[in-house]
């Protein structure tokens, strides 16, 4: 065997990461594919017994790995009221140990954000509050069927950077209407809030959500709005580290970082995937069923996948492409085998070289590179 | 029960395509209680699915009817039905050469046509004895004597006889089996010489190897004997030996003059040609018959099938085919494009695109074809001679002294109003014209002679249009002749792709270059890197355009859970290009680019 896996190399991981989903929202974006369903004091609370009955059932195999980094996602965590959130709490602080400098990041949409939430995650250990703010103009967030508008989407940046967490806004470009124009205002007028990350996407019709089934009339082309954030928000100061993400240096979220450089994580929650030891594993997306298989002492699994070999290193790369810092190719060798750089550099020649990155020993993606990202991935499957 | 050789009369039916020659036999068969009322469906000798579908006869059915005489006496008819398309004047010819007479149907509202000409000539080279059939005379429009006067005038036969039917209406039916009986000669032959059998036709049966379609000269034919074919000089033991009653019945023997079938055992139709003449191998004749007009197919087109691995399923279903089809012709090619495949042979544009949909039904194989194209002559600067069968063929412009191309000379049949329009045509078409006559005031006959290449892109299709469905046409080949051609190559990033050049006359070859570009910029999809297109003529581009490089094409957001699930759009949008055809630097949607491939085929308004 060519390869060795991590374990073997370092030993037990010292530190891994944790996502949680909580799976509610208030109302569903009609573009939106997560699981989430109406948040009711019932679901809630058969959702997180049997979150605690999850984590059971991963102590049984063995302690528990301390965790480095933690996203509460979902959903919309900041749906769940202060004694849920406290509940939760608990039972995360009475299974993990976390690092010191873990760092912990809780997804929340202004609608539901209050001060009270903000200063329950401070004094526990949030240190980012990632806010679906999507856009600020209230005709974007009409088309989008946000819940909440432009003025609440302000407040509640300011209550996060109040509290002295970090924040990070996610922005939604190529809706029905949106022009360039309108998306510059969105982004400086985020930056002036005092954003540290910024997290860009653009809207993808869904199979399974209503704009899937009918796409809206005059979406907007993506490429303008993206080549500006890009543009924009490197000049002012955040740094695109990845496809979709643009950070002040040294706040990056180190939990996505992770998922894209390989790193192990469990997942814990209705429709949340892990990935442990080379297996991936998805969660029922079903809180009924995900309760029941808990109680019966079931992992709730429904999928998972071990890739090997050529699949596997051909992923690794394809993950490491979307960030900034690229591939190693000391890395590849290492990792996959030392044909590995070589069978890289054929996938790629014939590119055009402004896709790329010059850097000695490492292949990344230039900003125009990240643009025609898919294309070029392509290319490293095996 | 078996007539003497007196009492045998080998017909066949020619006239003009859609003057109702399948229904005709299809009457002549039921009259003959050949096929009951039960089993009786239209066009019943037109087996082949494709042949109802499209309402026309390719492969030639024999069929033998018995048939009582108004003198009492019991006759056997055998039937040999035969295409009506210009392009299977071939099959035509060698049906004819397996009777002594022919039913000439002309049509009573359309009079004599085209084909009615042609076809009726080749049926007096052969020697036979014409009876001439005024068809369709229950339409409100028929013109009998009009017709029949036609027929004297233009075609030479005498209509003093001339017999009236309706073949959908059943009416005439006896009098034209009564005509078949007194005018058509029996066939001579002596029972008592060595055989001679005629292979007339044979088709490929899965099961039972090449059934030969015969017709006996001389000598007689069983079960069990051992047979020579005399070009190969391969023998085989006869296995069964039957007539068509239309479907396969086993007989004991054949005997001089009859018609029937031959199996025995033969695997490949090399051993089995057509026209070749079968023997006895005890005593064999001391010559064959006369063997067939040689036809040379005049179109040509590369087949590649459209998985590249089922290459030899492609080339397993050509031999098949040319076994039923023996005017196809394929070699081997390869194409940067496409891969290896064939080019391929054919009678004309209809004999090309019923073999490639035969291809596809019968033996399932999904082709490619590429643009259709003629034979050039090329005469090279050091004095060679260069025959091209395709535009790769031809050498580098600065050696190519002259370019010639084959020539054909249509006849056409046109209402009088609509000679201009059919002048106009063929001088689009770089026709010469050579002679106009009129037939009846309000009908012409136009000759032109015209490039062949000009033909086989949609003359037909064309001057059907013109003339509002009522022109005619019929064409024989009239040699090569120089033209100022140039061929004209397509560089996709600057490589030449031979799937896309082609030879057209140098006044057009900026125009369609053009048009050419145009649709490989509309197909070709954007790639990481700008695509030049160009065409040219040696080194001389005359047409250039760039497709721009693709701008954006990223996967949104990956987070964990996403991972997984982006792997496989990505896995999937891998496997999707894999049926993309890779062109040098590029890749084309395997579907553009056979739509490419097919508008090719109606270029050129």
């Amino acid at each position: 065997m060519r390869k060795r896996s991590k374990r073997e190399r370092s030993g037990p991981p010292s530190a891994i990461s944790l996502y949680v989903h909580v799976p509610f929202c208030r109302s569903k974006c009609p573009y939106c594919a997560f699981y989430s369903l109406s948040p009711t004091i019932g679901g809630i609370s058969s959702f997180l017994q049997a979150l605690e009955g999850e984590i059971e059932l991963f102590k049984r195999e063995g302690d528990l790995p301390r965790i480095r980094t933690a996203y509460i996602g979902g959903g919309t965590p900041s749906v769940l009221s202060l004694p849920d959130w406290k509940r939760l709490i608990s039972i995360l602080e009475r299974a993990f140990t976390f690092l010191p400098r873990a760092e912990v990041t809780v997804e929340a949409n202004p609608g539901s954000l209050t001060g009270e939430h903000l200063s329950l995650w401070k004094d526990w250990r949030v240190t980012r509050v990632s806010l679906g703010v999507q856009s600020l103009q209230d005709e974007d967030l009409l088309v989008a069927g946000r819940a909440h508008n432009r003025r609440q989407a302000l407040d509640s940046m300011a209550k996060i950077t109040g509290t002295g967490l970090s924040l990070s806004a996610d922005l939604l470009f190529g809706l029905p209407g949106q022009n360039l124009r309108s998306w510059g205002e969105t982004l400086r007028e985020i930056l002036s809030q005092g954003v540290d990350h910024v997290s860009i996407y653009q809207l993808t019709l869904e199979e399974g959500t209503p704009w899937g089934e009918r796409p809206q009339n005059d979406l907007a082309e993506g490429y303008p709005f993206y080549r500006w954030a890009q543009y924009y928000l490197e000049k002012k100061g955040l740094l695109q580290y990845e496809i979709a993400s643009f950070a002040r240096p040294g706040r990056w979220c180190r939990h996505n970082v992770s998922y894209w450089t390989g790193g192990e994580f469990i997942g814990l929650g209705p429709s949340a995937w892990g990935y442990m030891n080379y297996e991936r594993t998805r969660n029922i997306p079903d809180l009924a069923e995900y309760c029941l298989m808990v109680s019966r002492g079931n992992k709730p699994v429904c999928y998972s996948e071990r890739l090997e070999g050529d699949r596997l290193a051909s992923e690794s790369a394809i993950l490491a492409l979307r960030t900034r810092w690229g591939i190693r190719l000391q890395d590849l060798r290492r990792d996959w085998g030392k044909d590995w750089p070589e069978r890289m550099n054929a996938a790629l020649e014939e590119l055009p070289r402004d896709l790329f990155r010059s850097s000695p020993g490492r292949i990344a993606l230039s900003r125009r590179g990240m643009r025609v990202g898919n294309s070029i991935w392509e290319r490293l499957l095996p | 029960m078996k007539v003497p050789i007196e009492r045998i009369r080998n017909f066949c039916i020619i006239a003009h395509v859609d003057h109702g020659k399948s229904t005709l036999a299809d009457r002549l068969l039921e009259a003959t209680t050949t096929v009951s009322a039960r089993e009786m469906r239209e066009q019943i000798l037109d087996t082949l699915e494709l042949e109802r579908e499209r309402g026309i006869t390719i492969k030639l059915v024999p069929v033998q009817m018995k048939y009582r005489a108004s003198d009492g006496q019991d006759y056997t008819l055998n039937l040999i039905d035969t295409p009506g398309h210009v392009d299977f004047t071939y099959e035509v010819s060698r049906s004819l050469a397996a009777c002594e007479g022919a039913l000439l149907i002309v049509d009573a509202a359309q009079g004599v046509e085209a084909q009615t000409v042609a076809n009726a000539y080749l049926a007096v080279e052969q020697g036979l004895e014409i009876v001439p059939v005024i068809n369709k005379i229950d339409l409100p429009s028929a013109r009998p004597e009009q017709a029949a006067k036609e027929i004297e005038e233009v075609v030479g036969l005498d209509c003093s006889e001339v017999l009236l039917a309706s073949a959908k209406e059943g009416t005439g039916i006896t009098q034209i089996l009564e005509a078949v009986i007194r005018k058509v000669p029996p066939p001579s032959g002596d029972r008592d010489s060595s055989l001679q059998a005629l292979v007339f036709d044979s088709i490929y049966n899965n099961y039972r190897g090449v059934i030969c379609y015969i017709r006996v000269a001389n000598g007689t034919i069983r079960t069990g004997d051992t047979v020579t074919f005399m070009a190969t000089r391969k023998s085989f033991q006869v296995e069964e030996i039957g007539v068509f009653g239309p479907d396969m019945r086993p007989v004991d023997e054949l005997g001089p003059g009859e018609v029937g079938y031959l199996i025995c055992n033969i695997k490949s139709v090399e051993e089995a040609r057509v026209g070749d003449t079968v023997t006895s191998q005890r005593i064999p004749a001391k010559s064959p018959l006369p063997g067939y007009r040689k036809v040379k197919p005049v179109v040509f087109c590369g087949f590649y099938p459209i998985e590249r691995d089922e290459y030899p399923q492609l080339r397993d279903a050509l031999e098949k085919l040319q076994m039923n089809d023996a005017a196809i012709f394929f070699e081997p090619e390869s194409s940067t494009a496409l891969g290896f495949g064939f080019r391929c042979g054919f009678l004309g544009l209809l004999h090309m695109e019923i073999a490639r949909e035969r291809l596809n039904r019968e033996f399932g194989v999904d082709l490619v074809a590429t643009a259709p194209n003629v034979i050039y002559q090329i005469r090279t600067t050091a004095g060679e001679m260069i025959e091209a069968h395709r535009p790769s063929d031809f050498p580098e412009a600065s050696q190519i002294e002259e370019v010639l191309e084959p020539f054909i000379k249509i006849t056409s049949f046109v209402p009088a109003e609509y000679v201009g329009k059919v002048m106009q045509l063929c001088q689009d078409r770089r026709g010469f014209f050579l002679e106009m006559d009129y037939i009846t005031p309000q009908r012409a006959r136009v000759v032109y002679e015209l490039p062949l290449a000009e033909f086989i892109i949609d003359f037909h299709d064309r001057l059907k249009s013109v003339t509002r469905g009522f022109g005619s046409i019929d064409y024989e080949h009239s040699g090569f002749r120089a033209s100022n051609l140039v061929k004209v190559d397509i560089l996709i990033g600057g490589d030449p792709v031979d799937a896309f050049c082609f030879v057209c006359h140098a006044d057009r070859a900026y125009h369609r270059g053009q048009e050419v570009v145009r649709k490989l910029k509309e197909i070709i999809p954007r790639q990481l890197f700008e695509v030049s297109l160009q065409a040219a003529i040696g080194k001389r581009v005359i047409v250039r355009q760039n497709v721009k490089p693709l701008r954006k094409d990223v996967l949104a957001k990956c987070y964990g859970g996403d991972i997984t699930r982006k792997r496989k759009l990505l896995e999937k949008q891998k496997e999707g290009k894999k049926r993309m055809k890779q062109i040098g630097r590029i890749s084309l949607p395997q579907e553009a680019f056979l739509a490419f491939l097919k508008a090719g085929d109606e270029e050129e308004e």
